[in-house]
């Protein structure tokens, strides 16, 4: 068995990519089995998928605890811990990151224990689809590069899938053909297949009968949200161009998250550690004075209509 | 007569305090918390939000919460209800002198369209019907979007959720008409109901501000684009919203003991511009264009606001 588990951020396609391995692996004559982990999952917020490959009947259920192949959506994600990225990786473990840099680079910067392997998939869909959008066809196809699926399967999984979803006919065979050069570009590591590797069985708790005053969950703070940081969740952030800014107050005004504030010469503050990169400020921008730029090193990369 | 807003006139009387706070966990470019947000500069911090289980659930996930007031968390049909018991012990404990008169607060349910227009509608009901002393805030994103966008009766003809799916059967997605709550909640003649939308930031702060003078429910009904339910990347969010009003689907309104005005009379572009830019509409396009449908919609928008200036 393969057991394949998918990391990205919400919006960012990790459950679909994981539904188009298992519908590829499905279509070639494999069991397959594939499931997001689902709970208040947002934009932008981590999400886990797992897709689950054999040649029999798959037993197991549920999380993927020690996974021969890990995909990893947003790099940024290896430094969070609650992402849970790296759990039971081991040195055999294939682990394919989305990012700009080489496998060596990354391996150099992060220490991974398992063999990486990476491509730039947010650049390639920037540069194909001329927009942001989600990588999953991106991804699925790599997963299915690496695990030793056919192009053609995949390409199959991709229409399938996003069709499912609803997109276009036109963003679907664009999909079909980014996906396919990403299959033929991602640098090769191959993934071993190894013997199932169930949970151990989860000890049941039988829960304890508290006074409400006792067993409710109470916040007793005021307005501690801001503890918790949320500027993670971007994959572009809005960056000011002083210049070009006439004070209108708009974007102040159409931040949902509130994250902009007016400085007294009427210029917007952008609370980075709380931006989750919706890009509104950026759309609404009268005189283009915020742009788009991609979370890492290098120039703006985007910019809105 | 025309409507005039007497105390917004311009953008930069928003308030600059921020009384939500970063940090919370909803979706980016999210259109309820930016009417929310928008509200609260108004509302203040003395206030007490009763929120009905949904989207907003994530405003106040423990152990954080982005309010300075409180916030209190109650099943999706029974909010209005908590309100009321919030309320009452508020008044008995003030007449009693056991709260200085200076610590009241002002009651706001929170509530997503699944628990306002069907789960919680008959607490609404008892709660208006009783003369509740409260502000309902509806955050409407036309169906059940916390857990992934299943049909509400909020949610309109065509469009598509994961519930009403385009099928052979059904090529519209959804059948249904969207439910008027505005007119059901009308018809208990409540002092004060309006429908606002973000986009329109001084329209919405003129409502909530104009409320205040009135004892009573003040119901609220706000436009919530959802980049996440509705399928558009979330920075289109103000853009989805300003088209939901220049259409005629989303009328900017108050009704004052019931006498209704509507406060923007828009130029109503054709609808299709609204339904294009979402992916929950996308199949009334491709692969075959379904004019039979689309022409529903603006028949229904049309006729709406006949005889309406």
């Amino acid at each position: 068995m393969i057991a394949i588990r998918f990391h990205g951020r919400g919006g960012q396609g990790a459950k679909t990519a994981s539904r188009i391995l298992g519908t590829a692996a499905f279509l070639e004559g494999f069991v397959a089995q594939d499931s997001p982990i689902y709970g208040a999952e947002r934009r932008g917020a981590p999400v886990a998928a797992f897709t689950r490959i054999d040649k029999k009947p798959i037993r197991e259920r549920g999380l993927v605890a020690r996974p021969h192949l890990v995909m990893i959506g947003d790099a940024s994600l290896v430094q969070d811990p609650a992402a849970r990225v790296l759990d039971g990786i081991d040195e055999r473990t294939v682990v394919f990151v989305n990012s700009p840099l080489t496998a060596e680079q990354f391996q150099a910067q992060t220490s991974l224990p398992g063999r990486v392997t990476t491509l730039d998939l947010t650049e390639t869909a920037l540069q194909q689809f001329g927009k942001r959008s989600a990588i999953s066809a991106l991804l699925g196809a790599v997963a299915g590069r690496l695990v030793g699926l056919q192009e053609e399967s995949i390409r199959e999984a991709i229409a399938r899938e996003l069709a499912d979803l609803g997109l276009a006919v036109s963003a679907i065979a664009r999909n079909q053909a980014v996906g396919v050069a990403c299959y033929a570009a991602v640098p090769m590591v191959s993934v071993t297949a190894g013997p199932p590797q169930p949970f151990p069985p989860a000890a049941l708790q039988v829960p304890t009968y508290e006074s409400p005053t006792r067993g409710t969950a109470r916040i007793s703070a005021a307005g501690n949200s801001m503890l918790r940081e949320t500027g993670g969740w971007r994959t572009f952030r809005p960056v000011l161009v002083p210049d070009k800014c006439n004070g209108c107050w708009l974007c102040f005004a159409y931040c949902p998250d509130g994250v902009i504030s007016m400085t007294k010469e009427d210029r917007p503050v952008i609370d980075y550690a709380h931006c989750k990169g919706c890009q509104i400020c950026v759309h609404e921008c009268p005189t283009e004075a915020l742009v788009a730029e991609r979370e890492k090193e290098g120039g703006v990369a985007w910019k809105a209509k | 007569m025309t409507w005039q807003r007497e105390t917004f006139k311009k953008i930069k009387q928003i308030p600059r305090e921020e009384h939500v706070l970063p940090g919370t966990a909803l979706c980016a470019g999210c259109g309820g918390l930016e009417a929310l947000r928008l509200a609260a500069k108004v509302l203040g911090d003395d206030v007490i939000y009763v929120n009905a289980a949904g989207c907003f659930t994530m405003l106040a996930a423990y152990p954080f919460t982005p309010f300075k007031g409180s916030w209190l968390y109650t099943t999706m049909g029974s909010a209005p209800a908590g309100a009321q018991g919030v309320r009452d012990a508020l008044d008995v404990l003030i007449a009693k002198g056991r709260l200085p008169e200076r610590e009241n607060l002002k009651v706001v349910v929170l509530g997503g369209d699944g628990s306002t227009y069907d789960m919680a509608l008959s607490s609404t009901s008892g709660a208006i019907t009783r003369n509740l002393d409260f502000y309902y805030f509806c955050y409407d994103n036309e169906a059940y979007g916390n857990t992934g966008a299943q049909l509400s009766s909020a949610t309109p003809y065509g469009a598509r959720t994961t519930t009403s799916p385009c099928s052979l059967q059904h090529p519209s997605g959804t059948m249904q008409e969207k439910k008027d709550i505005f007119e059901i909640w009308r018809a208990h003649k409540p002092p004060y109901i309006a429908t606002v939308a973000p986009r329109y930031p001084l329209d919405l702060e003129e409502k909530f501000s104009r409320a205040a003078q009135f004892t009573g429910p003040k119901l609220f009904l706000a436009l919530a684009a959802c980049p996440t339910g509705w399928l558009y990347d979330p920075g289109e969010t103000p853009e989805v919203a300003k088209l939901a009003v220049e259409t005629g689907l989303w009328p900017l309104k108050e009704a004052v003991n019931g006498a209704v005005t509507h406060t923007y009379i828009p130029r109503r572009r054709p609808v299709e511009e609204y339904l294009k830019l979402q992916g929950r509409f996308r199949h009334l396009f491709e692969p075959t264009r379904q004019d039979e449908v689309i022409r529903h919609i603006q028949a229904r928008v049309d006729s709406y606001w006949q005889g309406i200036s």
